[in-house]
C-alpha cells in the first residue's frame, strides 16, 4: 500500500487525515482509488473532463512523475505519493486603466472603427499599446509617421543623431528646416503634429548592452530600424531575453528584407544569422547607397506587422522572411524556422545576458573618434594641396568608382577604381611617389596596402578622403 | 480570515525588502481553525523564474514539497504562499491567477521604493478565473 500525503486544505475532504494508504499498481490507479474513496476530493484534483487539474503536480517520493512514466509510473508498497500544486505569478503589468476614445478620437479613427477587424476594441488596443522604435532614420521615418497616425498610444524613439542634408532623400519625417536639429526633436514634433492624442517617449542615447533592457522593458514590442550589425544583434538578444517581439527590417541599395523575430515559437535574428559578416564585407547604406523610396516600403511593411501584432489580426510574418527587389519589382518569401541550437532562443541558450556587441561584430564603437594625427603611410589633404601647388613630382590616384568621380573630383587626380588596380598597376611607376584617395580613406588604405605588397615604396593614403578635402582645402567640392 | 503573527510577518517584510526590486516568494506555515488561519512561521523560498524577476516569480514544486514536509515535521500546516509586487499594488494579477491553486491563501505584499506599503490576501478559484479577497490581519507598527 502506498502512502498519499494530503495537502492541508484538502484534509477536510479526506476525513481530516493528513495521509491515507491506498493500494494500487500505478500512480494513476492509486489516485483514482483515492478520488473514488473520498468523493469530495475528486473535484479538487480532477477537472470536469476527468483530467488532473493543470496546477496539480504529483511526486512519487522525491521525483515528479512527469519525468518518470506519468500516471502509469509503477508504485511499490513503501512509496510515498505527494500532491504539490505548481505556483507562479507576478505583477507583470499594473491593470491598465480602462481606456476610452474621446469624440475627437472617434472622428479621427473612424475609417478604422467601421472595419470589424479593428473596430472600437482594436482601436483601444492600439491606444493602450507601447511600441519602441529603435532609430528615426530611413525605416524609422515611415514607422513613426504611420504608427502615430494609426493611434499607437505610446511610442518610444531611440536616436542620438542630428538631421543632415544627406538624410533628406529618404528620412521623410525630417524636413530641410530640421537640418542641424536633433532627430528626436524633429521626429517627435512631426508625430505630435500628425496625432496629438499619443504620447512620445524620447530616449536620446545610443542603445547599448548597459541600457537596452531598461529601455525595452517598458514596451510591448520593439521595431528595429537600425543600420548596423552590433545594434541589430543587441536588439535581437534583448528582445529574446525579455520575451518581446522584434519587428525587423533592413535595406541596402535596391533590396530590402522584413520579418517578425522573437515571437513565441518563432525564430530570432540569430537563427537566421548566427554570426555577423566579417567587418567591412557588407557595406552600410552610407557606403553602398540606398534608393530613397526603399525604406518607405520596408518601413511600412514593419508598421503593418506592428499594427497586426497589436490587434492580434491576420497572419503574422513569423517564420517568413520577405525579400523585396525594387529594380525587378519582385517580392519573394523564405521560410525561417527556430533553430533548437540557437545560442539566444534555442532549447539550451548560452546567451543569458547581453554581451559586448561591438566586439562580437568586430567593429569599433561609433562614438570613438578616429585616431588624430597621421601615421607614416598617411598624408593630410592640406599637405597634398601644398605639394600640388609646389608642383612636386607625384601622382594622385583616385580609387573610387566612375559614378563617384562624376559627383566630385580633385583636379589632377587620376581615376583608377580599386577593383581595377591589380590589372592597371603597370600604369604606375613603382619608384615614383604616389598618393591615393577615395571618399573617406577606407578604400585608399586598401590600395596603399596592395601597392606596397606589389613593391611600391613611396605610397601614402590621403587621410579622410575627398570629404576631408572638401572640409579642409576646397569647400566648393561637393560632399556626398 | 488569515492572521499573521509578528515574527513571521517581520520575516516576510524583511524578505520582500531584501529582494526588491525583484519579487520574492515564500511559504506560510501555521494552524487552521475552521475558517480562521493563523500563520506562525514564514519560510522564504527561492524565486526560480529564469528571466527578469522584477515582475515575475516561480516556485519550484520541490521547494513547496519540502515546505510542506517541514510543516508536517513541526506539526504545522502549509496554509499559504506569499510574494511581493515591487512598485505596484497588492492586487492579484492575471499572471498570479493563471498560475495559482485554490488550496492556499495568497498574500501579496506591495513594496514601494524598497519599503513595505500594503498587503492583501487572495483566494483563487479552481478554474483560475477569479480570486476573492480574504480578510488579512497583520501586526500594525
Amino acid at each position: 500500500m502506498a502512502k498519499i500525503l494530503i495537502p492541508t486544505p484538502l484534509r477536510q475532504y479526506a476525513e481530516k487525515q493528513n495521509s491515507v494508504e491506498i493500494p494500487g499498481a500505478t500512480v494513476g490507479e492509486v489516485l483514482e482509488r483515492l478520488a473514488a474513496q473520498y468523493h469530495d476530493l475528486r473535484r479538487h484534483l480532477y477537472s470536469d473532463e476527468g483530467k488532473l487539474r493543470s496546477f496539480v503536480n504529483v511526486y512519487l517520493n522525491d521525483e515528479d512523475i512527469r519525468y518518470m512514466s506519468r500516471e502509469s509510473t509503477p508504485v511499490k508498497d513503501d512509496d510515498t505519493i505527494s500532491i504539490v500544486p505548481s505556483i507562479a505569478g507576478g505583477a507583470v503589468v499594473a491593470p491598465p486603466e480602462p481606456a476610452t476614445l474621446s469624440k475627437e478620437e472617434i472622428l479621427r479613427y473612424s475609417r478604422h472603427l467601421i472595419m470589424p477587424e479593428v473596430g472600437m476594441e482594436g482601436q483601444l488596443k492600439l491606444k493602450q499599446a507601447r511600441v519602441l522604435l529603435v532609430g528615426t532614420g530611413g525605416l524609422g521615418a515611415p514607422l513613426g509617421l504611420y504608427l502615430a497616425a494609426a493611434g499607437v498610444g505610446r511610442i518610444g524613439l531611440v536616436d542620438f543623431d542630428v538631421v543632415d542634408h544627406s538624410n533628406l532623400q529618404r528620412q521623410v519625417i525630417h524636413g530641410t528646416r530640421d537640418v542641424g536639429r536633433k532627430k528626436l526633436d524633429s521626429a517627435s514634433d512631426r508625430m505630435a503634429d500628425i496625432n496629438p492624442h499619443i504620447a512620445i517617449d524620447r530616449h536620446e542615447v545610443a542603445l547599448s548592452s548597459e541600457n537596452a533592457l531598461d529601455i525595452l522593458r517598458d514596451y510591448d514590442l520593439v521595431v528595429d530600424g537600425t543600420d548596423n550589425f552590433p545594434t541589430r544583434y543587441l536588439v535581437n538578444d534583448a528582445c529574446v531575453l525579455l520575451g518581446k517581439p522584434n519587428v525587423y527590417g533592413s535595406i541596402f541599395r535596391f533590396e530590402g528584407q522584413a520579418t517578425v523575430f522573437a515571437y513565441p515559437g518563432g525564430p530570432c535574428y540569430r537563427c537566421l544569422y548566427p554570426e555577423p559578416p566579417p567587418p567591412g564585407l557588407v557595406p552600410s547604406c552610407a557606403e553602398g547607397g540606398v534608393l530613397g523610396i526603399l525604406p518607405g516600403l520596408i518601413g511600412v511593411v514593419q508598421a503593418t506587422e506592428t499594427v497586426k501584432l497589436i490587434l492580434g489580426a491576420g497572419e503574422l510574418m513569423v517564420g517568413r522572411l520577405l525579400l523585396y527587389d525594387a529594380l525587378a519589382m519582385r517580392f519573394r518569401e523564405l521560410k525561417l524556422r527556430r533553430n533548437p541550437d540557437c545560442p539566444a532562443c534555442g532549447d539550451r541558450p548560452t546567451i543569458t545576458r547581453l554581451i559586448d556587441y561591438h566586439q562580437f561584430c568586430g567593429v569599433p564603437r561609433q562614438e570613438s573618434a578616429p585616431p588624430s594625427g597621421t601615421t607614416m603611410d598617411e598624408i593630410t589633404p592640406a599637405e597634398v594641396k601644398a605639394r600640388i601647388d609646389r608642383r612636386d613630382p607625384f601622382v594622385l590616384i583616385d580609387v573610387r568608382e566612375p559614378h563617384e568621380y562624376q559627383i566630385a573630383r580633385i583636379p589632377h587626380a587620376r581615376l583608377i577604381p580599386l577593383g581595377e588596380l591589380p590589372k592597371r598597376v603597370h600604369e604606375l611607376d613603382s619608384a615614383g611617389e604616389i598618393v591615393a584617395h577615395c571618399k573617406s580613406g577606407m578604400r585608399s588604405a586598401k590600395a596603399v596596402d596592395f601597392l606596397k605588397q606589389a613593391g611600391f615604396r613611396k605610397v601614402k593614403n590621403m587621410k579622410g578622403g575627398i570629404l576631408a578635402w572638401s572640409d579642409q582645402v576646397d569647400p566648393s567640392v561637393p560632399k556626398y | 480570515m488569515i492572521e499573521i503573527e509578528r515574527e513571521p510577518w517581520e520575516k516576510m517584510v524583511a524578505h520582500a525588502r531584501a529582494t526588491y526590486p525583484n519579487e520574492c516568494v515564500g511559504a506560510m506555515l501555521g494552524v487552521v481553525d475552521g475558517g480562521r488561519k493563523v500563520v506562525r512561521e514564514a519560510m522564504p523560498l527561492e524565486n526560480s523564474f529564469a528571466g527578469e524577476q522584477s515582475a515575475r516569480y516561480e516556485l519550484r514544486p520541490e521547494d513547496l514539497l519540502s515546505a510542506d514536509r517541514e510543516a508536517r515535521r513541526r506539526s504545522l500546516d502549509l496554509v499559504g504562499i506569499y510574494h511581493s509586487h515591487p512598485d505596484c499594488g497588492a492586487y492579484f494579477s492575471d499572471t498570479d491567477l493563471k498560475n495559482s491553486c485554490p488550496w492556499y491563501s495568497f498574500v501579496v505584499l506591495s513594496i514601494r521604493k524598497g519599503d513595505f506599503d500594503h498587503a492583501n490576501s487572495w483566494l483563487p478559484n479552481a478554474e483560475q478565473t477569479a480570486a476573492e479577497k480574504e480578510e488579512l490581519i497583520w501586526p500594525k507598527s
